[in-house]
């Protein structure tokens, strides 16, 4: 049954309830419930997907609330009317902040948790201070309410569970959607995600956005159900840190995880308040918060977070070539320097790609190699020189950017996403490269690659499933995906046994035989001897010789620089 | 004084160094050499106790030390210049050196073995209030050569010490390593400058692909075709 | 304008309400930057700290002679908690949420026993004030100002130049090679760890002589003291008596200028802004 209906159903069947003679004392029971579903659910699109923990969630909420209460409280707007500033006023605080905060490559982890929290703190203290609330609170049992129950506890029962059914259909669509899979990869490696074409800051943002919208929403609605807010009770630190325990207990990266955690931790504590152990009940749920993070981390639901590959439909991914026509060389790179701390680490490099070869980069440890590609696949801005790739002049550009152009790169040390699978892994670059396909064609073309490389019998599994030379294999079937013009192994062999380098020596000529022009970083030489059509030898961050291999590797001054000076 | 069987490290299903066989005697100067990925980091780093040893023996003077926690080799006489390194950019130069010597051996004797490093390396007596992470590359290494010497190890391990710097000074810092040597400590260095390791060394194993599969004296091996052949391809 | 003699009056205010962030801080800088361990739990232990010192005093004791109790007690909990961390290798990140389950459970200890009314402690410290011109100064304030120096001067020599602090500085930085050199860095972690529990200790019975305790209250210091310990410096163990006595005083200035609901926003936007400008540093 298609997802829609099923939550339509989900949602008639709960509708019902108010029309039942419900007691009240359940409709608001349960309108608690869902409105910690929503708050729990929103906060995961981006703390729980993304992987950016934000202890400043109850800032987007007051926001909500106090949107509404400004207009409903204070110039008499009907609830509905207020709903969509409800939702606004927190996206908007949330995009101002996250344009500001996302740039910053340093200000993840732990330094976001933080940061959000001061949010919150600033926030509430203008709320309080400012003419918003300025103090006394804000009534609120005058604003109007839609009348879609029998009670207004009903009322607002619905209003909550049309809220929570919205958040947690979101939540469903992005965790299957190209978006989804995008925050994912931000989570478990952002760098990466980024060089692979994800346009990591405008997902964030728009995770950001949602997530602040959502709760927003919820903050409206609830503060005409209380019907007096204060800036205390709104901005309470409890709310930050009950989301996050919410969502850590069901799993963050299940789309229904927040909504369980939601559920069970809210019938918890009610059924501990009823009972008259209130404050019992808080140690538990502070109990049960230790228990997870040590014991569980991956939540209740974290062990389905597995999405299924859809099954492998009949579409035949258009014909495999990569071959780019043209006479020029491909990559022309003039002068490239780059330095860190003082350490120059490339000097002023000129090096020239041909169309349809397999270029050997060759050169000592500590030569400046991996630098190289770190700065023509965008990981690392060039300090002088000039990077034109088909053309165009690329050093400066935004690493996905530089994806979509047809660059792709293995790493030395494999990078796979942790918690993707195999499948998704390969899926992701043609999902966001320059052919940007949807998640069924991305799909099928990562199972042709997956095939090549032989590893469609783990395509479900995980990464750290895979031994040394299969995940090798994972991230030259990930760089292939994306159908590169121009592709860069970095040492792919290392590490291999002599049988599983015949095997890459191989996948490497097979690639080449579909036109694809590969720069071959390798220390392995007699791979480097039987493959590559031509070499260039890089020491200390400078090219000293290039040509065809045979007489490249005779050359005295590269014997120097590999077996060194003898005497000075 | 150290002698290393069957040696098996590394990471999870593949290991980096497979059945390592390797002994060094008193006042020795050993070299092991090897392409870039045949595992000679995680061999030395297993011999200084950084890395787990999975199987096989590590003795040294007589000690079982394969199940040592790591704060204990130092104690043992085993000092280690790390690749990279690894010096507390932090702290200052002499900072750096009173470290070396924070074991309970070697703590006693601490200001002699100052004397004796300042002595060996002049230019550091100039820097010991600066910051280590201000020190040019040769200084570093320079540092934490000194910094392993003030624990007064009875042997000394090196990774990859000529990396990143200019040959006067890689010529400069095998000098005082043989004179280190002269003085009675053990050496086993791991070396991608194959040429001058040779010169320095008076037996040399070769790593490839985590076994060691040749070992002699310079002469022999430099002659054999192997290390040409694992370099260069022919 | 407010008068010289209201003005220097808060400026005091701010001294010692900046002394008393300083103290606070110091155990939580020090955990997270030499252990990289967010200790929330860190708040709830000075309450404890500050309760276990309420009641001993109103059984006769001398305020600052129960420290002798407490803080060995309080440093075998804070070793506790680290093993706790380490044998599950918790991330920094976790470890915010595992201590922040602590917190909840100790606020909850605390209403129970404590409940959740306001309680102020009397001691003979408390009674004595002094008039210098034309401005109030009391006991309490002069001794938490008194400790929290001495406890950050000590630390910081004890970082500065004695072996063990260069051991821990040497830990903090890199500590398997801090190891290799014979430092015990697991040891040392734990005792570390003890000993920020036992700062809490020393925070906590400050706090009672000099303000009212409730259990919710220990959720108002957690804001003002991670600015102070971010803008101090993380691991700096001078860092958050000079942040927050300079915190301390804009607010107190603030306060006493414009209304006092304005005075946190000084400490967060002075945080929001360190964080913006230069986070590299943290």
């Amino acid at each position: 049954m298609k997802p829609v209906a099923a939550f339509v159903l989900v949602g008639a069947a709960l509708a019902v309830a108010p029309f039942l003679g419900l007691p009240a004392f359940y409709e608001s029971f349960l309108y608690l419930v869902f409105s910690w579903v929503v708050l729990a659910t929103s906060w995961n699109l981006l703390s729980g997907y993304a992987g950016y923990f934000s202890f400043g969630h109850a800032a987007f909420f007051g926001a909500g609330v106090y949107a509404t209460a400004v207009l409903g409280g204070k110039l008499g707007w009907s609830l509905l009317a207020t709903l969509p500033l409800a939702a606004g006023v927190p996206a908007l605080l949330g995009v101002t902040l996250g344009a500001v905060i996302f740039r910053v490559r340093a200000l993840r982890g732990e330094l976001f948790a933080v940061l959000t929290l001061a949010v919150t703190f600033v926030v509430s203290t203008i709320v309080l201070n400012t003419p918003i609330d300025g103090g006394p609170g804000v009534m609120l049992s005058a604003v109007s309410i839609p009348k879609l129950a029998p009670s207004p506890s009903g009322t607002f029962y619905l209003m909550a569970l049309i809220l929570a059914l919205i958040s947690v259909y979101i939540s469903y669509r992005v965790y299957h959607s190209r978006f989804g899979t995008g925050l994912f990869a931000i989570h478990d490696d952002e760098e990466v995600a980024e060089v692979m074409g994800v346009p990591t800051y405008r997902f964030k943002l728009g995770a950001f956005a949602l997530s602040c919208a959502l709760a927003g929403l919820a903050g409206g609605i609830h503060g005409v159900f209380v019907s007096y807010v204060t800036v205390a009770e709104t901005f309470g630190h409890w709310l930050a840190l009950y989301v996050i325990l919410m969502a850590a207990i069901g799993g963050t990266r299940h789309w229904l995880g927040p909504a369980l955690g939601a559920a069970l931790v809210t019938t918890l504590l009610y059924a501990f308040t009823a009972s008259e152990h209130a404050l019992g009940g808080r140690a538990v749920v502070g109990l049960v918060l230790i228990l997870v993070i040590l014991f569980m981390p991956q939540g209740l639901l974290g062990r389905f977070s597995r999405r299924t590959p859809l099954p492998r439909n009949g579409l035949i991914p258009p014909d495999a070539s990569m071959a780019v026509p043209g006479k020029e060389p491909i990559l022309v790179i003039k002068g490239a320097s780059k330095a860190f701390r003082g350490v120059q680490a490339l000097g002023g490099v000129d090096l020239e790609v041909r169309r349809g070869e397999i270029l050997g980069l060759v050169g000592p440890n500590g030569s400046g190699k991996s630098t190289l590609i770190n700065v023509v696949s965008g990981h690392y801005p060039l300090d002088g020189g000039s990077i034109v790739f088909e053309g165009r002049e690329i050093a400066g550009e935004a690493p996905h950017r530089i994806a979509s152009g047809g660059i792709a790169r293995t790493y030395q040390i494999p990078r796979p996403f942790a918690h993707l699978s195999v499948l998704e892994n390969v899926a992701l670059p043609p999902m966001f490269g320059r052919v940007a396909m949807d998640r069924g064609r991305a799909e099928s073309e990562a199972w042709r690659w997956l095939e090549f490389t032989n590893l469609s019998e783990k395509a479900g599994r995980l990464p750290a499933e895979l031994n040394l030379h299969e995940r090798k294999f994972l991230e030259l079937a990930r760089a292939l995906a994306s159908r590169p013009k121009l592709l860069f192994l970095d040492e792919v062999l290392s590490g291999m046994t002599p049988s599983e380098m015949d095997e890459a020596i191989r996948l490497v000529r097979a690639i080449r035989e579909q036109g694809a022009t590969i720069v071959f970083v390798e220390h392995v030489m007699r791979a480097v001897m039987e493959l590559t059509d031509r070499v260039v030898v890089l020491t200390n961050g400078r090219t000293i010789a290039e040509g065809v291999p045979r007489e490249v590797m005779r050359n005295p001054q590269v014997i120097d620089a590999y077996l060194g000076a003898a005497h000075a | 004084m150290l002698e290393a069987r069957g040696l098996h490290a590394g990471y999870g299903a593949a290991p980096a160094i497979r059945d390592v066989s390797l002994d060094v005697g008193q006042g020795d100067l050993v070299v092991v050499v090897g392409p870039n990925g045949a595992g000679k980091t995680t061999l030395i780093n297993a011999i200084a106790g950084l890395h787990r040893i999975e199987s096989g023996r590590l003795v040294f003077s007589g000690t079982n030390i394969s199940d040592l926690p790591p704060h204990r080799f130092c104690d043992q006489g085993i000092a280690l210049v790390p690749e990279g390194r690894r010096l507390f950019t932090g702290m200052s130069v002499r900072e750096n050196l009173e470290l070396g010597a924070y074991g309970s051996a070697a703590k006693p004797h601490r200001a002699q073995a100052m004397q004796r490093v300042l002595a060996l390396f002049p230019m550091l007596g100039a820097k010991l209030r600066a910051l280590a992470g201000t020190l040019s590359g040769g200084q570093q290494q320079m540092l934490a050569i000194g910094r392993a010497l003030m624990a007064r190890p009875r042997l000394l391990l090196l990774d990859e010490p000529s990396l990143g710097l200019a040959p006067t000074i890689v010529i400069e810092m095998f000098r005082i390593i043989r004179e280190v040597n002269q003085d009675g400590v053990a050496v086993l260095l791991v070396e991608q400058n194959v040429a001058m390791a040779l010169q320095l060394a008076r037996r040399a194993y070769v790593l490839e692909e985590g076994r060691i599969v040749a070992q002699g004296s310079p002469q022999e091996l430099a002659s054999q075709p192997d290390i040409q052949r694992a370099y260069l391809g022919h | 304008m407010p008068s010289a003699a209201l003005l220097g009056q808060s400026l005091l205010a701010g001294i010692f309400a900046g002394a008393l962030y300083g103290l606070l801080g110091l155990g939580l800088t020090l955990s997270w930057g030499m252990l990289r361990q967010i200790n929330l739990a860190h708040f709830a232990l000075v309450f404890l700290g500050g309760y276990l010192t309420y009641q001993l005093a109103a059984a006769g004791f001398d305020p600052l002679a129960t420290l002798a109790l407490i803080a060995p007690a309080f440093f075998i909990l804070g070793v506790a908690l680290h093993a706790l961390l380490a044998r599950f290798k918790v991330g920094i990140l976790n470890t915010l949420l595992v201590t922040y389950g602590f917190t909840v459970m100790l606020e909850s200890l605390l209403q129970w026993i404590w409940s959740a009314d306001y309680r102020r402690m009397d001691s003979h410290y408390g009674a004595v004030k002094w008039k210098v011109g034309e401005l109030f100064v009391s006991l309490p304030e002069l001794i938490t100002l008194a400790i929290a120096c001495a406890t950050a001067l000590a630390m910081w020599a004890v970082l500065r130049y004695t072996d063990l602090g260069k051991a821990l500085r040497a830990i903090a930085e890199d500590a398997p090679m801090a190891a290799a050199f014979g430092v015990n860095h697991k040891l040392l972690s734990l005792l570390l760890s003890g000993l920020c529990a036992a700062l809490a200790a020393v925070a906590g019975t400050c706090l009672a002589l000099t303000y009212t305790l409730a259990p919710s209250q220990m959720y108002a210091w957690i804001g003002v003291v991670f600015a102070v310990v971010m803008i101090g410096g993380l691991g700096n163990p001078l860092g958050p008596l000079v942040a927050g006595l300079a915190i301390g005083v804009s607010e107190a200035l603030t306060m006493a200028i414009t209304a006092p609901a304005w005075a946190p926003l000084v400490s967060f936007s002075l945080l929001i802004g360190a964080l913006l400008v230069r986070p590299q540093r943290f």
